[in-house]
């Protein structure tokens, strides 16, 4: 007992000291300063999804102008068609043999499984995550935070933004009182509606239909709780067979009768958007509200929530080992956590409108929560009410599980 | 009997006409429409949104030259692709020429051992796809430096153009008389000057159409560049492809316009070379 | 005669290398990756695993052989539709003053429209909330989106059909055209003085002579349509998929192992393309030769 004390005691002076010591704000870098003097005159290679002009725009304009500005780093947003193409340049360039600082990639929008693949090949930089000056304000404490689907963070990525799942409908067409608030008002609801309802394809590119299933696991299982944690295949095999078993009893229903599913979420607002189905999925705290400005749905288009079960997580960024322009990769991720450009990322009219990547409650600067108030007072009748989306927010689960759900339905639903 | 037959012919070119124009139509409706959803048939709200999107036309309330040059030059994506799409059609279409025009005269004027052969490895790029080639060069490509760089992208353009450049101007080689060259030498002409008075006028007609199809083959060239271009060479056809995927039809018309509308104004002026027959027609089912 | 020799040598020198090294090369060390030799992951044994994961395993059979079914039917179907709609066009407006105008058009017009394009065309007008199912809705012939008839995104793989004829058929009517305006008319007025009627003129004077072309147009566009990437990758569906898409699908998989799937496929679609224009080739040989 004692002697287990002395260790813990030991293994915390240690650590204590051992930071004093190098007192590194990331790996090679010994004071934030140090951070901003390398970062001087730096492209920052920016590797993220490309699919949605509002975000490319919005990176460009909020972060682009200031790295210019103020550090002097030109920022190259590369767009993607997925975040798979990132990891995958980066696993191409090990192979190649392309190590040290010769990478061509700097930072990556990333979560999940593809973080966990970089993250357990020994790829990726750090931990630089809470070295950051504006790590303070991220909510490091909560699970949703330092677990990226059920894996830790470590500091090997920094968050962006966040988002939870919920549902577009059309209110020329439904009325919000008619739509279902779980699972199996849903099967209810399709076999009233036929062919008024499909979910987008789970698979790499989406992600989002993914989601949709998990979901399903939850309340068939009777709660999300035993799902957080370690992949556990014993849960996962009892619950699967139930889960394809609905899918395929919706199928008759389906749009086109489940032949083909939408790809991706685009396809799915597209689908909705043209009157072929009655609902649509969102991860966005504005509803319907970004697709509506954007005009790829109905401007009568809004948001509704289930009571429960509805998966939320974070995003983040996450610099490659072998990253050419290391600092300009920290000034970067340091800059897209401060409060005033948070809530613009928020604030509805600048379009992007992601949910929150910090905790607003650590925001102590006048200035910072005006900016967070005004974001969350101009979300708009086309978003669903916040606190019924609070009460259903789940964390995602393990990425063992996303990979598990995809191949499986493939097989079960698709192949069946 | 006879008119009538001819009334339905007639009738059947307008109907294949209207076919082959309708994806046109659709295209410049989405373009400049917004929200444009079923079943409106004619769109309810007009909108150039898609072009300020794209950053080629400036917001609404400042429309002055300044403000358009100032947004091209602030070098948006799609004229970042633009140029790289243009720049490597051109250098790809030269290079091609280059490189083809010695081989093409020995193998049009010259008969030799081994010629069967190796007109055969020449023109086996056009039969298989390029699919079977390019994963495996990819890993070579990046362990050689040349994935992502302009250059790694402009040489792997040369394998599907290559073969028909070669075969074009091998055809006009066939049917080319260099006793004029025999001629021109012993008047007293050097090299150069003979190139460029005695070959160039005969064969100019034939290596238009090859540089032609080589560009247009550049220009429209997807999958290679993704592979080797590994994110880092953005092209139009790569930007079409994945704002395709991205579901707002407005954006991805508009841009599909850019994409094509060079290649239609190229084409309209110089469909009067294109008539004659050559082997680069046959690439043209490529494109 | 060795000057000649040098020459040759170094005028075929270049396009040669351009063509060996980075075609043949590339189609090598796929060959190599997918028998697992893969030195960057210190794999050096040779096996047949990745094609027999590909055609037999559990989890692949069944989507690599609706695939080739798929992938089969959409070539041949695309190839000959493509053939007979501008066999028919070019026979009837030959000789009537709009085939310079219709070439034209086509040459402005058609040929310059890359697939990519035509694929995304395709959709804004044949898919249920396309165009045409707009004009059926104008007209009162359909109600909802679903009373169109589904032709995009569409497991028989229509709209990569579509695709491909509306492409093609532009493409073999340039071919043919060329042929019959180089033809001229002697043969036919020579036949038709002999008393061939409309049928046999165009069965034993016009068709074996454009045999040669509308032959090597269709090997062309059979392969072309067998191996391409980006038309079935925008109208097709999950299941059946055809096979590039697959193939490109398994490069991209993060698991480097699949990467042996993803080439040994590749290699696979290219093996079929060469048998098939072999075949191709040998019967239409031994029927030229019979005539």
């Amino acid at each position: 007992m004692n002697n287990k004390f002395k260790f813990i005691t030991f293994a915390i002076i240690s650590l204590f000291f051992s930071k004093l010591v190098s007192a590194e704000v990331a790996p090679g870098f010994n004071s934030w300063d140090d951070v901003k003097a390398a970062a001087e005159g730096q492209q920052v290679n920016v590797y993220m999804w490309g699919g949605s002009d509002a975000i490319n725009s919005f990176v460009d304009d909020f972060y682009g102008v200031p790295l210019k500005n103020d550090y002097s780093i030109t920022l190259n947003r590369v767009g993607i068609a997925g975040t798979i193409d990132a990891v995958n340049q980066v696993l191409s360039e090990k192979e190649a043999g392309i190590t040290e600082d010769n990478g061509s990639i700097d930072l990556i929008w990333i979560n999940g499984e593809n973080f966990w693949t970089l993250k357990q090949a020994g790829l990726l930089y750090g931990p630089f995550a809470t070295g950051l000056p504006n790590s303070k304000y991220v909510a490091w404490d909560n699970p949703a935070v330092n677990l990226d689907f059920g894996r830790s963070v470590e500091g090997m990525e920094s968050p962006w933004s966040s988002a939870q799942f919920h549902f577009i409908y059309d209110s020329a067409r439904n009325n919000y009182e008619d739509m279902p608030r779980n699972y199996g008002e849903l099967s209810n609801w399709i076999s009233n509606n036929p062919g008024r309802f499909t979910y987008i394809k789970p698979g790499k590119a989406g992600f989002v239909g993914t989601r949709f299933i998990k979901q399903i696991f939850f309340e068939l299982s009777g709660g999300h709780d035993q799902w957080v944690g370690p992949y556990n295949d014993e849960l996962y095999t009892k619950w699967a067979p139930k889960v394809w078993r609905l899918l395929n009893s919706w199928e008759e229903n389906l749009h086109r009768s489940g032949e083909t599913y939408p790809a991706n979420n685009a396809d799915m607002h597209a689908l909705f958007a043209n009157g072929e189905v009655d609902m649509s999925f969102t991860q966005s705290p504005r509803g319907a509200g970004p697709t509506n400005s954007s005009g790829t749905t109905p401007l009568t288009s809004r948001a509704f929530s289930f009571f429960k079960n509805m998966i939320g997580d974070f995003n983040y960024w996450a610099i490659p080992y072998n990253a050419p322009n290391k600092a300009a990769a920290l000034i970067y991720a340091d800059l897209v956590l401060e409060p005033i450009l948070q809530a613009a990322q928020v604030q509805p009219a600048n379009g992007f409108c992601c949910g929150w990547g910090i905790g607003t409650d650590k925001v102590t600067n006048l200035e910072g929560i005006a900016a967070i108030k005004d974001a969350q007072n101009n979300l708009g009748d086309a978003a669903e009410d916040q606190g019924i989306l609070a009460k259903a927010l789940v964390s995602d689960i393990a990425a063992e599980y996303q990979d598990k759900i995809e191949a499986d339905w493939f097989a079960n639903v698709l192949l069946k | 009997m006879n008119t009538n037959l001819k009334k339905i012919n007639i009738y059947a070119i307008y109907l294949g006409a209207f076919i082959l124009i309708l994806p046109l139509i659709a295209f410049f409706i989405n373009a400049f429409s917004f929200r444009w959803f079923y079943p409106q048939l004619v769109p309810k709200e007009l909108s150039l949104q898609a072009w300020v999107r794209l950053k080629l036309i400036p917001k609404i309330d400042n429309r002055s030259f300044d403000n358009f040059l100032e947004l091209w030059l602030s070098n948006p994506t799609i004229i970042k692709a633009l140029l790289n799409s243009l720049t490597i059609g051109l250098i790809v279409t030269i290079a091609s020429i280059i490189i083809a025009l010695p081989a093409a005269r020995v193998l049009g004027l010259l008969n030799f051992r081994f010629k069967k052969i190796i007109i055969f490895i020449m023109i086996s790029p056009t039969i298989l796809p390029p699919i079977a080639f390019v994963l495996g060069l990819n890993i070579n490509f990046i362990s050689l430096g040349l994935s992502g760089s302009f250059f790694g992208v402009c040489l792997v353009h040369l394998v599907p153009i290559m073969p028909y450049v070669v075969l074009t101007m091998t055809g006009i080689f066939a049917n080319y008389n260099p006793d004029f060259e025999h001629q021109a030498r012993t008047l007293g002409a050097n090299k150069f000057k003979t190139f460029y008075l005695i070959t160039l006028p005969a064969i100019a007609p034939g290596m238009v159409v090859a540089a032609l199809f080589a560009f247009l083959v550049s220009w429209s060239q997807y999958l290679l560049t993704f592979l080797i271009g590994a994110g880092k060479i953005m092209t139009l056809p790569l930007l079409v492809f994945s704002t395709a995927s991205s579901g707002n039809p407005a954006l991805t018309a508009a841009l599909s316009i850019v994409f094509i509308f060079p290649t239609i104004l190229i084409l309209f002026f110089a469909s009067k070379f294109v008539t004659g027959d050559s082997s680069a027609k046959y690439g043209l089912g490529k494109l | 005669m060795s000057g000649d020799r040098l020459k040759i040598i170094l005028s075929l020198t270049s396009p040669l290398l351009i063509i060996i090294t980075l075609f043949f090369g590339g189609i090598f060390y796929g060959l190599l990756q997918s028998l697992g030799y893969q030195p960057a992951i210190q794999k050096y044994d040779i096996n047949f695993d990745a094609y027999y994961n590909v055609m037999f395993s559990e989890r692949y059979a069944k989507l690599f052989w609706t695939g080739l079914g798929l992938n089969l039917w959409v070539s041949f179907v695309s190839t000959f539709l493509a053939a007979a709609f501008a066999l028919f066009g070019a026979l009837a407006i030959r000789k009537t003053f709009f085939a310079k105008t219709f070439c034209n058009f086509i040459y402005s017009l058609n040929l310059p429209m890359p697939h990519l394009v035509v694929a995304i065309g395709m959709i804004f007008v044949f898919s249920q909330s396309g165009l045409l199912a707009r004009m059926s809705s104008q007209v009162g012939l359909i109600g909802s989106p679903s009373d169109f008839p589904i032709l995009v995104k569409d497991k028989y793989g229509l709209g990569i059909i579509l695709t491909y004829v509306w492409k093609e058929s532009a493409f073999f009517f340039i071919i043919l055209m060329s042929v019959l305006q180089s033809l001229g008319e002697n043969f036919e007025e020579l036949a038709q003085s002999l008393g061939a009627n409309k049928w046999q003129r165009f069965r034993y004077v016009i068709l074996p002579l454009i045999m040669p072309s509308l032959f090597s147009a269709s090997i062309i566009v059979f392969a072309f349509s067998f191996g391409a990437y980006e038309v079935p990758a925008l109208l097709g569906i999950s299941y059946p998929q055809m096979l590039p898409v697959m193939a490109f699908e398994f490069f991209l998989n993060p698991d480097l192992n699949a990467r042996s799937e993803g080439m040994a496929l590749s290699i696979i679609i290219a093996m079929i393309v060469m048998i098939l224009v072999i075949i191709y080739f040998w019967l239409i040989q031994s029927k030229i030769r019979k005539n």
